[in-house]
């Protein structure tokens, strides 16, 4: 099955599920968000990242330990 | 002497300890500048006099004793919680002492007054907050930058000399780069965060100062620091130049700016530039926008979200709920992304010392539109501005915007990022460019500033 990143579909099917009320002009904002969002999160999700070894208590003020 | 309000935060300093400046009419002054010039900007959205006056009367012999600054509507203060600009911040925020607020004090400094920001930190382009928009003072009908709006165009109208803002993503460079000043994002974790709504949770945000220029932020942000930023010079200076959309997908007049600038620093510290690639950066542009957005749902549920405050702006109410609708596998790779990005730079840092590239894409768009034209198309502001500001957020690493020039009237900012714990580099290589240039863009005025100067 193709993905798919049409927002009329998603949102609000999935505020529905969460019991989350929204107006017609929030719905607005999220389908410009979605469309924004979405295909780039879709990318992110396609990408390989199985040999990505985490960053064990990493610590953001440092560099990261030596590989 | 120049009227003491124009001086550098550093020379109002300086001046107070000699006796040259009292600090008692310097707070009114500023207070009285507020009044006159604040109403155009709206940068400032609350005074407390007294509680000002007594932070004087109690002001320890600090860096900073006397010296007027603002704050930004993110950080508590024992007489004020935050409102994060926000009518609905879903947090329940109770004043106290901040971290930033205890650093001020201790330095001596006076609390003037609390700076206007983007509705829930939450854009780069300071349109949309509770207080209602703020102005840039180069042109009050354009965008100040966000979500330091307040606290940046405080800084450019010269209502203080310094400002403390916060950058969770980009925040304290957008407005920097808008407003003509010299902004700081730290190295994670190296200054004061706490009693912040979000200390302990977020991995991205950070406090850092505003001011006209890096002797400024040096000043500022060993206060904040709580550990003095030294003073070096940037020798030898090895500059990567970003490659791709971030440096290339730039307006004419911003790409053109920041190159002859990166030139300038090379020359003036005698370096060399080469261009550095980072493929990896609009992954890690998204990762930093799904982990700030990530991080800040603690607080949600789908109960308060039914429950928001109606004068939150139709954009806010409509991005919280959207935020519970991004995947958690989505947050699991950023966090990946995260690592990759940071192996990346350290391997980078290996090789060059900074990393340059122009800190927002175009200049300050107008606050009705917030749309910037760009080679590739139109985009909105934010949509633009986040290719340059994530991943120093993302990944820890320090970050400085530089003003190096002009266009239709409005500022443009080179953005800098070094390697983790160099914020003191980033402030040489500032200082080197800003003998480089003569301090042209330091020293520029806004009309707002430099009209009543002339006519004093």
């Amino acid at each position: 099955m193709e993905a798919s990143t049409s927002a009329d579909d998603f949102i609000p099917a999935a505020l529905a599920a969460y019991g989350v009320e929204a107006d017609e002009i929030e719905l607005a904002v999220m389908r410009a968000a979605h469309e924004m969002f979405w295909p780039p999160i879709l990318e992110l999700l396609a990408l390989d990242t199985s040999a990505v070894a985490s960053e064990r208590d990493h610590d953001l003020s440092q560099a990261p330990p030596s590989r | 002497m120049s009227e003491p309000l124009d001086l550098t935060l550093r020379d109002q300093a300086a001046a107070i300890a000699a006796g040259d400046v009292d600090a008692s009419e310097l707070l009114e002054g500023a207070l009285a500048r507020i009044e006159q010039r604040n109403p155009a900007i709206n940068a400032v959205v609350e005074t407390f006099p007294e509680r000002s006056r007594e932070m004087l009367a109690e002001a320890p012999a600090g860096p900073l004793h006397g010296v007027p600054v603002v704050i930004k509507d993110e950080w508590p203060l024992p007489w004020r919680a935050q409102r994060f600009g926000a009518a609905d911040m879903l947090a329940s925020p109770t004043p106290g002492e901040s971290g930033p607020y205890r650093a001020l004090r201790d330095a001596g400094a006076v609390i003037v007054g609390v700076g206007n920001m983007h509705e829930l930190g939450a854009g780069s382009t300071g349109n949309v907050s509770v207080y209602g928009p703020a102005g840039n003072p180069w042109n009050p009908e354009r965008c100040p930058g966000g979500s330091s709006s307040g606290p940046a165009a405080a800084a450019a109208a010269r209502l203080v000399a310094g400002a403390v803002g916060a950058d969770g993503v980009g925040s304290i460079r957008y407005p920097a780069a808008y407003c003509g000043l010299t902004g700081l994002k730290p190295t994670f974790g190296r200054s004061a965060m706490d009693g912040h709504h979000m200390a302990g949770i977020s991995t991205t945000i950070v406090s850092g100062p505003l001011c006209a220029d890096a002797d400024d932020c040096r000043l500022l942000g060993s206060v904040l620091y709580g550990e003095e930023l030294r003073a070096g010079e940037a020798r030898g200076l090895r500059i990567g130049v970003l490659t791709g959309e971030v440096s290339e997908d730039v307006a004419p007049a911003v790409r053109e700016a920041c190159e002859a600038a990166i030139e300038q620093l090379r020359a003036e510290t005698g370096g060399e530039v080469r261009e550095i690639g980072l493929p990896e950066l609009p992954a890690a542009t998204l990762a930093t926008v799904l982990i700030a957005n990530s991080e800040s749902l603690g607080a949600v549920t789908p109960e308060r979200l039914n429950q928001l405050d109606p004068e939150l702006s139709p954009l806010g109410r409509g991005l919280l709920k959207y935020r519970l609708l991004l995947p958690a596998v989505a947050t699991v790779k950023a966090y990946q992304v995260r690592t990759i990005a940071r192996q990346t730079l350290a391997s980078v840092f290996e090789d060059v010392d900074v990393i340059a590239c122009p800190t927002v894409p175009a200049v300050a768009p107008p606050l009705e539109a917030p749309l910037v034209e760009l080679p590739s198309g139109t985009l909105t502001a934010d949509a633009a501005n986040v290719r340059g500001g994530a991943l120093a957020n993302l990944t820890g690493i320090p970050a400085v915007s530089v003003p190096v020039g002009s266009s239709e009237g409005l500022p443009i900012g080179l953005q800098l990022q070094a390697a983790w714990g160099r914020d003191e580099l980033l402030l040489d290589a500032a200082e080197a460019l800003e003998r480089a240039n003569g301090r042209r863009w330091v020293e520029a005025l806004p009309p707002l500033a430099a009209g009543e100067r002339a006519e004093a």
